[in-house]
């Protein structure tokens, strides 16, 4: 389950890591935005392609790209069910489930996929910046952007302190375990709410402390941050050729003006 | 100058338990003062007082001569620098080198003298490899020694450490306790610390405080602590181990030991005078300690 949040690949040195946040964040940005907004499926798709090659160049494990992946799998497929049979009206063929009669649909189909694709395509643009970047930059680039302070603050400590809360759960839940407390359903049920509770207090506790250790470090509500340097010319560069090919990719594939 | 002057306080907690009953703590500057109390003694409390987290209900607490109340939180905390036991809760940030720069940041710095003083408090505890590392990637070990760097960069006049060996192998706790030496022996630092442990003490401490239920038991040298052995007893804690032989030695087997030896190096003195010369076999190689 920690997997799905290990980070040492953000930390790895290579060429995608040692690039500017703020340059890979725009670059990411504009990428979704083209996602997003596009009309026809290959765009997205390329993305998927593209963004899932590089991860898996970058030597990150099948494994753990599979675990990140899942949950929006999923989602997609049920998104493809759901419009599968819903929207539409070309039979393509018929269930018969307890009396309910579902047809499924051309369009709705093919509309579902097409959606999937874009919340695969985003998702891999993501899972890509993330494999790249070790959060605490992409706080960073966000303060650089002038973002809310309060947030970017609320984030990095959220990010700290998951790591910190995940293992402690780990210990409480393995600790019931042990003593058997997932034996049965219902004492599965006992177990697992007092471990939310006990969850809940450890977070308040974990809180107090922490937010009484920065105030001895001179912490008076706002969190400081170092200076940001101006881009580097190579930055820049990089910045305006992702743009540029982002940009031609949706002329090409979208609006078809091949050269 | 005094450091630090505790006198007659005392503290409650909200559910009624007295965990420290009219104290009396002094420390000057340049002392390296251990607090030595078993578990629920009141030693975390004291501390808590010493840097402002908890307030007196009865008693003054004067930091570098001047009332605790009085300080400014600024001036405060360049005074007097907490490294909490557990460094989890200390360490917030991302990484190493974003953990020590906090604090000097909060103090406006200029972004050189930032760098320069995250450089100079990880070099201190032989942790400039991990500068770049994301905390929840180090050892417990390394993060017990970042978490004193976050504290060593506000530059505190006094360092108190709750704790500071908890937790650590032998290796990790010899060294903590050099660090902590070298800090108050070269760059004068003044060091209090609050533990359990005693083997390393009477190496380390010009003096120590005896806490139990929240009261001081004695207060003294080390030589002068641990010669009370009931009082040591009654504070449900024990000699360092070397003591112990040696005391039973003297008492039980009517070897004449001077004194009552703390450290390895005072007993092997101290043994090699009463073996007959006869009886050492020559040549064995000379060791340092
Ligand atoms: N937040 C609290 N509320 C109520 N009582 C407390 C609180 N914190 C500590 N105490 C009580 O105050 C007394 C002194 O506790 P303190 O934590 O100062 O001891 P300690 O010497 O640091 O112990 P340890 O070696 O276990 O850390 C104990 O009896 C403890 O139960
Ligand atoms: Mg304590």
């Amino acid at each position: 389950m920690f997997d799905l949040f290990s980070d040492i690949f953000t930390y790895r040195d290579n060429a995608l890591t040692r690039i500017d946040p703020r340059v890979k964040l725009l670059i990411a940005l504009a990428a979704l935005v083209a996602v997003v907004s596009a009309e026809r499926p290959i765009l997205p798709f390329g993305f998927f392609v593209l963004c899932l090659g590089t991860v898996a160049a970058l030597g990150v494990p099948a494994k753990l790209v599979a675990l990140r992946l899942a949950a929006p799998f999923s989602t997609v497929a049920v998104l493809v069910v759901i419009h599968t049979f819903v929207t539409g009206t070309t039979p393509l063929f018929t269930l018969t489930l307890g009396g309910w009669t579902l047809t499924a649909k051309a369009e709705g189909f093919r509309q579902g996929l097409f959606l999937g694709n874009r919340v695969l395509g985003a998702l891999s643009i993501v899972l890509l910046l993330g494999i790249a970047t070790p959060a605490h930059r992409i706080f960073q680039a966000l303060r650089g952007f002038r973002i809310s302070k309060e947030w970017v603050e609320v984030a990095i400590l959220m990010y700290r302190y998951i790591f910190v809360l995940l293992d402690r759960v780990g210990d409480l839940a393995a600790a019931q375990r042990l003593r058997l407390g997932y034996r049965a359903p219902r004492r599965g049920l006992a177990s697992f709410s007092a471990l939310a509770g006990a969850t809940i207090v450890h977070s308040f506790e974990q809180a107090r402390r922490t937010h009484d250790a920065m105030r001895l470090r001179g912490y008076r509500g706002t969190m400081p941050f170092g200076p940001f340097p101006a881009l580097k010319r190579r930055e820049r560069g990089i910045l305006l050729l992702g743009l540029a090919g982002i940009l031609a990719a949706y002329a090409i594939l979208e609006w078809g003006v091949a050269g | 100058m005094r450091a630090v002057d505790v006198r007659e306080v005392s503290f409650t907690y909200d559910d009624g338990t007295e965990a420290l009953a009219g104290i009396h703590f002094r420390v000057e500057e340049g002392e390296f003062v251990a607090v030595l109390g078993s578990n629920g003694s009141g030693k975390t409390t004291l501390i808590q007082l010493l840097v402002g987290l908890l307030k007196t209900n009865a008693g003054r607490i004067e930091i570098g001569g001047r009332e605790i109340g009085s300080l400014e939180a600024e001036e405060l905390y360049q005074r007097v620098g907490l490294v909490f036991q557990n460094p989890n809760d200390q360490l917030f940030a991302a990484t190493v080198e974003e953990d020590c720069a906090f604090g000097p940041r909060n103090l406006n710095l200029p972004e050189a003298e930032v760098q320069k003083r995250v450089t100079e408090s990880l070099a201190a505890v032989a942790a400039l490899p991990l500068r770049g590392r994301a905390i929840h990637h180090l050892s417990f070990g390394e993060q017990k020694r970042v978490s004193l760097a976050g504290v060593l960069a506000m530059r505190p006049a006094v360092l108190i450490l709750d704790e500071p060996t908890a937790g650590l192998d032998p290796a990790g706790e010899a060294q903590m306790m050099q660090l902590l030496k070298k800090l108050n022996r070269e760059e004068k630092m003044t060091v209090i610390l609050a533990t359990h442990s005693v083997d390393m003490l009477p190496l380390f401490a010009n003096r120590i405080y005896v806490l139990d239920r929240g009261r001081v038991l004695q207060e003294g040298p080390s030589e002068e602590i641990f010669r009370h052995q009931e009082m040591i007893v009654r504070a449900k804690l024990r000699l360092p181990y070397v003591s112990r032989l040696m005391y039973e030695m003297k008492r039980h087997d009517g070897v004449p030991i001077d004194g009552l030896p703390l450290t390895i190096g005072e007993a092997r003195a101290q043994l090699l005078e009463l073996i007959p010369k006869e009886m050492i076999l020559p040549g064995i190689e000379e060791s340092g300690s």
